[in-house]
């Protein structure tokens, strides 16, 4: 039974179960994969158009029953002289059909994509997407960029002495040992240090706060990269809690411990980190246990006090604030919609 | 709430706040007896529960009257819940930018986020990219009637391009315009998978005025009869009835905003309101863009640069209950009078008619704001010439009030409770045309005790202290012929007193500040704090 009033206190879920990752198609890509095929982690699911292209259908009839969103391809004679063409430039997703001719997207340079979670293909929807349950666990973030993404679980390698979970990662403290892992950084990471860990291999990063310039100067890296013919692998930033500096919270950071070192994902939609470590025994942190999420305290955590009722704050404004108690201190009046509890 | 019941609840659940009511039939009467607001992630019976709890202890007798001081009593209470709809998108296809244009505007002022795409501006590999993401809940497909030259040659291709998508998206929901409508048979039902409507509509300028027939239906398609902003404007309606004044609702949520403008009704006639739903109107954005960012610098008393502010916005729009004092509620009010600002300028059509008599500041966007930074506000924003009293739906009423599904019922409810449902907040007279000096004229405030007289000087905020429930006179002299209503250069107004007291506000009409950042912050903080006094200096 928690205190009456921390029912006042959003409560942030710190693991949850499976949930259903979405993998966005647009027209011309091509799923790989049915409802109800069961995936492992690194599975081609689908192949991705760079640049498609709209084209009328030609050199083939488009059987009676086809539907927008079918599959054509132009089927090639056994007999007669065969003429080499590009790459499946001869087939693609049926659009539309007008005045009797059927449209359809394709395109050449087609990317694979690979789920980085296991489970089972739920429903696919030719030029919409690929729904998967995916096995496993989940810690929810804010938002991910990039692109979903597996690696193992490290943890920021040189935090400053003392500094705890909210450090800042520099640039220069990745190195290529680090490549193939997914990075917990801490409380902040600029878009320098992103496109850096990109380069030099890494899978991902798990940032607590993401401020927008940074984010969009990783977002303008991220299209270039795609632009580039050459691509390097699947690269993801997963945000934790917002745009401003704060640690990342104890209760996820010992989680993040404890699966340091095994593989792990990052999906995009919804954005979240998947981890399938059942055997992992992840402690519940104490109920009374709260952050202050935003504000001028924001980042510290203590213990749960009591209601404190309606208080006035800075300038004048007046809100509903609970007494916490950090580290054995005397305890201080925080609004409660500042406040966060886990569980 | 046809029974008869002693006290119930009044719930008004919103994108980002949930906000409770005890309302008690007392001597005959029934009044507003305690609110509480609180963010939406917080269970509703625990903010019942406590409401309940402080009642009691507030009042003892009065909570064993109404039967709710014993443990349990929140679930037996009856309950009056206006819900706001999730948002919704829409994307609007035409033939031509020209013909697009109207199903743009009619869509976007009945509430839906609007997307829009012809062949002149799109190719039809992107039209499908955007009408197959799942973020499209419908497509508005329209044409004139008859079908205008510039249209007709690519009707059928936009035609057989969204009935392809429908196809594979049978949830989507289509709603065929004006002469589109002859193109229903290509949205037949495939193999009976077709769960979204086909709707036909009239051409996208029917009504009076233009665009109002397709605006309704587009209105009920996006919410419930029940949705809190539906629920405001029949509020509305019925408050300018039990008040015999014209009402202007402006409601600021996480989601959108909402402008109702509502007329009393004579000789027996109904009363009259025109609604407007802007989704472009939210406190923020889901994705603050550069013109977002600029519209709240441009209001912002705190000095910061673009970068910050967007991240500030940004984590408003994640948590928009949070960091609500110092800073964080200055620059929430900049948030707030630009989607104001957003909102009028979305809402134009509105300023046919005379200006209203009161306007009544609602929405989450002002939860936590002092009542006299609220009047400011709107007297920021809301810029005609003319004497109008600024209200506040402090407890979120209007919007359970206005779920109430029988007219009379409704009306009678809101005429018992009008007091307690608005705290008085200022009377703000904004005269018009004023010509910069040294003076302007001179106002005398007759009130019931006293009687004081200012000089008005050009440009500037003059404020008065006239205290909530008193009613005065103010006789304004003007040196040169302004707009006030009409035009002249003496007139007499009676005016209301609020928490901000009596406001003549002789600013620009619109509004003009300085370019210089530094001088705009001056000039609004000084504003700022001529009536925000609360707060720490």
């Amino acid at each position: 039974m928690i205190d009456q009033g921390l029912e006042y206190v959003t409560r942030r879920t710190i693991v949850t179960g499976p949930i259903e990752v979405r993998f966005p198609l647009r027209p011309g890509d091509r799923a790989l994969v049915a409802a109800g095929d069961v995936l492992v982690p690194g599975s081609r699911i689908a192949d991705r158009l760079r640049e498609a292209h709209l084209e009328e259908v030609r050199g083939g009839p488009v059987p009676e029953e086809s539907r927008p969103g079918d599959r054509w391809a132009h089927v090639v004679s056994d007999t007669g002289p065969h003429l080499r063409r590009s790459h499946d430039e001869s087939s693609g997703e049926l659009l539309f059909e007008l005045g009797g001719h059927w449209r359809m997207a394709t395109g050449e340079h087609p990317e694979q994509i690979d789920t980085p979670v296991g489970g089972v293909v739920r429903d696919v929807r030719p030029g919409i997407g690929i729904r998967v349950r995916a096995v496993g666990r989940v810690i929810r973030g804010v938002e991910a960029l990039g692109e979903p993404s597996r690696g193992v679980l490290a943890i920021n390698p040189e935090p400053p002495e003392g500094a705890g979970p909210g450090t800042r990662l520099k640039a220069g403290s990745l190195d290529v040992g680090l490549a193939g892992a997914i990075l917990v950084v801490g409380s902040r990471v600029d878009a320098e240090t992103l496109t850096r860990a990109r380069a030099m291999g890494l899978r991902g990063i798990i940032v607590a706060g993401l401020a927008g310039k940074e984010r969009r100067d990783f977002l303008a890296s991220e299209a270039r990269q795609r632009a580039s013919l050459h691509r390097l692998p699947t690269f993801a930033v997963l945000v934790l809690d917002g745009a401003v500096r704060r640690p990342i919270a104890s209760p996820i950071s010992s989680v993040l411990a404890a699966i340091a070192g095994r593989e792990v994902a990052i999906v995009m939609d919804p954005p979240a980190l998947v981890f399938d470590e059942s055997e992992v025994d992840l402690a519940p942190p104490p109920t009374d246990l709260v952050r202050v999420r935003a504000g001028e305290r924001v980042g510290r955590e203590g213990r749960w006090a009591g209601l404190a009722g309606l208080r006035r704050f800075a300038d004048g404004t007046f809100l509903e604030a609970g007494w916490i108690r950090s580290d054995g201190g005397v305890p201080m009046a925080v609004p409660l919609a500042d406040l966060e509890r886990f569980a | 709430m046809t029974s008869d019941p002693r006290a119930f609840l009044a719930l008004d659940l919103g994108a980002a706040t949930s906000s409770v009511a005890l309302v008690a039939r007392l001597r005959h009467r029934w009044r507003l007896i305690g609110a509480l607001a609180m963010p939406a992630s917080i269970d509703v019976d625990a903010i019942v529960r406590l409401l309940l709890e402080r009642t009691a202890v507030g009042d003892p007798e009065l909570a064993r009257t109404l039967g709710i001081a014993r443990a349990g009593s929140f679930r037996s209470l009856p309950r009056l819940v206006a819900k706001s709809a999730r948002p919704q998108r829409l994307a609007a296809i035409a033939a031509s930018d020209r013909a697009v244009r109207p199903l743009t505007e009619a869509a976007r002022r009945s509430g839906w986020g609007v997307t829009s795409a012809t062949p002149q501006s799109a190719d039809p590999l992107t039209m499908t990219s955007m009408l197959l993401d799942p973020g499209i809940d419908a497509v508005l497909l329209g044409a004139g009637e008859p079908p205008g030259p510039d249209e007709r040659r690519a009707l059928d291709d936009i035609a057989s391009l969204v009935a392809a998508v429908a196809a594979r998206r049978p949830e989507l929901t289509v709603i065929l315009a004006g002469s589109m409508a002859e193109e229903l048979s290509r949205f037949e039902d495939y193999q009976g998978q077709r769960q979204g409507e086909v709707l036909l509509v009239p051409v996208a300028s029917a009504g009076d005025p233009p665009g109002s027939a397709i605006g309704e239906l587009l209105d009920d398609l996006r919410a419930p009869r029940d949705d809190a902003r539906r629920a405001i404007s029949r509020a509305a309606a019925a408050l300018a009835d039990a008040l015999d004044r014209r009402i202007e609702v402006v409601d600021i949520g996480f989601d959108g905003g909402l402008r109702a403008t509502a007329t009393p009704g004579v000789a027996g006639a109904r009363s009259r309101v025109v609604a407007s739903f802007i989704a472009d109107a939210g406190l923020v954005p889901r994705e603050p863009d550069d013109e977002t960012v600029d519209r709240v610098l441009a209001w912002s008393t705190v000095a910061i640069d673009r970068h910050r502010l967007r991240d500030r916005l940004r984590e408003l729009r994640f948590s928009p209950w949070s960091d609500a004092s110092g800073e964080g509620a200055r620059l929430r009010l900049a948030a707030a009078r630009a989607a104001l600002a957003v909102l009028m300028e979305a809402t134009m059509h509105h300023e046919s008619d005379p200006a209203p008599d009161l306007i009544v500041a609602s929405g989450g966007a002002w939860a936590v704001a002092p009542g006299p930074a609220i009047a400011l506000a709107i007297a920021d924003v809301v810029r005609r010439p003319a004497a109008v009293g600024v209200a506040f739906d402090h407890a979120r009423l209007l919007a359970p009030l206005g779920s109430i599904p029988d007219g009379t019922e409704r009306r009678q409810l809101i005429a018992d409770m009008a007091d307690d449902v608005l705290a008085p907040l200022a009377s703000v007279v904004i005269p018009g045309g004023i010509r910069q000096g040294r003076s302007a004229g001179h106002v005398t405030v007759h009130a019931a005790s006293s009687s004081s007289e200012l000089e008005l000087i050009p440009g500037g905020l003059e404020l008065i202290d006239l205290p909530p429930g008193e009613r005065a006179t103010a006789e304004l002299r003007f040196r040169d012929t302004v707009r006030l209503g009409g035009r002249g250069r003496r007139f007499a107004v009676d005016v209301a007193g609020g928490l901000g007291g009596l406001l003549v506000d002789l600013r620009d009409v619109p509004l003009r500040l300085p370019d210089r950042p530094e001088r705009r912050r001056e000039l609004l903080e000084a504003w700022q704090d001529s009536l925000w006094i609360t707060r720490d200096r």
